[in-house]
């Protein structure tokens, strides 16, 4: 007897709507709701209920310093934009400014979610950034590219991790040899493309590595380094 | 800020914000800052992970505005699912010992939103139903549903963590759902 791929999926709307698969899994399921109405239905079906999941939550205010924050940056990118002029692409228009830098290691893995997960088609490029830009090869289909205080890996044709596996980006500082986690975890496109960026000032910075790690990433490396890039 | 911005409806809001405006931006985040830090505070289970969550979340609305397509939804679904996504990365990022609950900085932390408005006042009445229709459920669909959307845990860890096979927790979660949305009706509650 053979499994159909809806009988595979079967039961998983559910886990789908409730956020509770792994990028890889929402992924592939992604890709069956594409050719399956049933599992369409369903999702349709179940979605507002799990829209409706938030409001359980007690109410909570946020602290008039959150929003002091926010719009700080805000205006700061919005003058950006402004000087820019109508032609710029908005998206392009501004990188976001790393929260956290290199020198100040603390509570990496606690870090803010800022730099987390910045895949590709967030930021389409980089506009008003100082300084000069480079490319560092980090194996035959990747790339780091540097420009000014920020650094983004760029790759092509990469292989998904194992299955239940992501990628990891480590840093290794300068001056030290074991690489260091950081949070920024990633799966390829289904087409191999990826783009991650690398938190922390590139000056500060030896070595970048990527390796597969279980979800929620390690804190050493326990899977193949895939790709590896040295920057000074 | 002038008082024709504050009387648009959200999604002509994002219209603006979507061009950049950082006045339009502050009108979104004024209208849904409270309900999306009590989902991340929901979820992370700490004032500053809830802020990071929240922070997070708002910059990129502000720098992904024109993803927002208002045929697929309400700003404020859109705005949650960005809390709900980011919450999520961050609690698979940690590891599992810093792996907090909601609770753990004591109830004395928290502090009702005050409710000021009639718009306010309805969405707690639709709270307390959400939360009704909840309560409801069978214990163990409820679990489920609250340790995936609140927990962050995927449908493999929940089976792990209570020694069941992953197609029964899928199931769990797929009738504990399908009870609620009946429970709630249709279009009854605007999230």
């Amino acid at each position: 007897m053979t499994m159909t791929d809806h009988d595979r999926w079967a039961d998983s709307a559910g886990a789908y709507v409730l956020g509770a698969m792994t990028p890889r899994e929402r992924d592939e399921f992604e890709h069956h709701l594409e050719t399956c109405p049933a599992c369409r239905e369903d999702v349709d079906e179940l979605r507002p209920a799990a829209e409706a999941l938030p409001m359980a939550s007690p109410p909570v205010l946020p602290p008039p310093a959150l929003k002091d924050r926010i719009m700080a940056e805000v205006e700061r990118e919005a003058a950006l934009l402004a000087q820019a002029g109508p032609a710029a692409d908005r998206p392009a228009a501004e990188r976001p400014r790393r929260r956290f830098h290199f020198p100040a290691l603390t509570g990496w893995r606690l870090a803010p979610v800022a730099a987390a997960l910045l895949i590709a088609g967030v930021l389409g490029g980089v506009l008003l950034t100082g300084g000069g830009s480079r490319t560092v090869s980090a194996g035959p289909n990747a790339q780091i590219h540097i420009d000014g205080d920020n650094a983004k890996l760029v790759a092509q044709n990469m292989s998904p991790p194992p299955e239940g596996r992501v990628y990891e980006v480590w840093i290794v500082p300068k001056g030290e040899t074991a690489p260091k986690p950081t949070n920024v975890l990633f799966v390829p496109r289904s087409d191999g493309s990826a783009e991650a960026a690398i938190p922390g000032s590139p000056d500060d910075i030896a070595k970048v590595l990527v390796s597969d790690e279980p979800p929620g990433g390690s804190e050493t490396p326990t899977g193949d380094v895939v790709m590896q890039a040295e920057l000074s | 800020m002038g008082q024709d911005l504050r009387s648009l409806a959200d999604e002509d809001v994002m219209q603006l914000v979507r061009r950049g405006d950082a006045r339009a931006f502050e009108i979104i985040y004024e209208r849904h800052s409270a309900a999306a830090f009590s989902l991340a505070y929901r979820m992370m289970g700490t004032r500053s992970g809830a802020e990071d969550v929240t922070q997070d979340a708002f910059l990129s609305l502000w720098r992904s505005g024109a993803r927002y397509d208002r045929a697929r939804g309400s700003v404020r679904t859109w705005v949650l699912g960005i809390v709900h996504h980011r919450a999520i990365d961050a609690l698979r990022r940690a590891t599992v010992h810093d792996r907090r609950r909601a609770g753990d900085e004591g109830i004395e932390e928290r502090f009702e939103a005050a409710e000021r408005t009639d718009v306010e006042a309805a969405r707690r009445e639709e709270a307390g139903t959400v939360r009704d229709a909840l309560s409801t459920l069978p214990a163990d669909q409820c679990q489920v549903i609250e340790l995936a959307y609140f927990g962050g845990f995927t449908h493999t860890e929940i089976a792990e963590m209570l020694e069941a096979p992953v197609g029964t927790i899928k199931g769990r979660m797929r009738l504990g759902l399908k009870k609620m949305r009946a429970q709630l009706g249709e279009g009854q509650v605007a999230v």
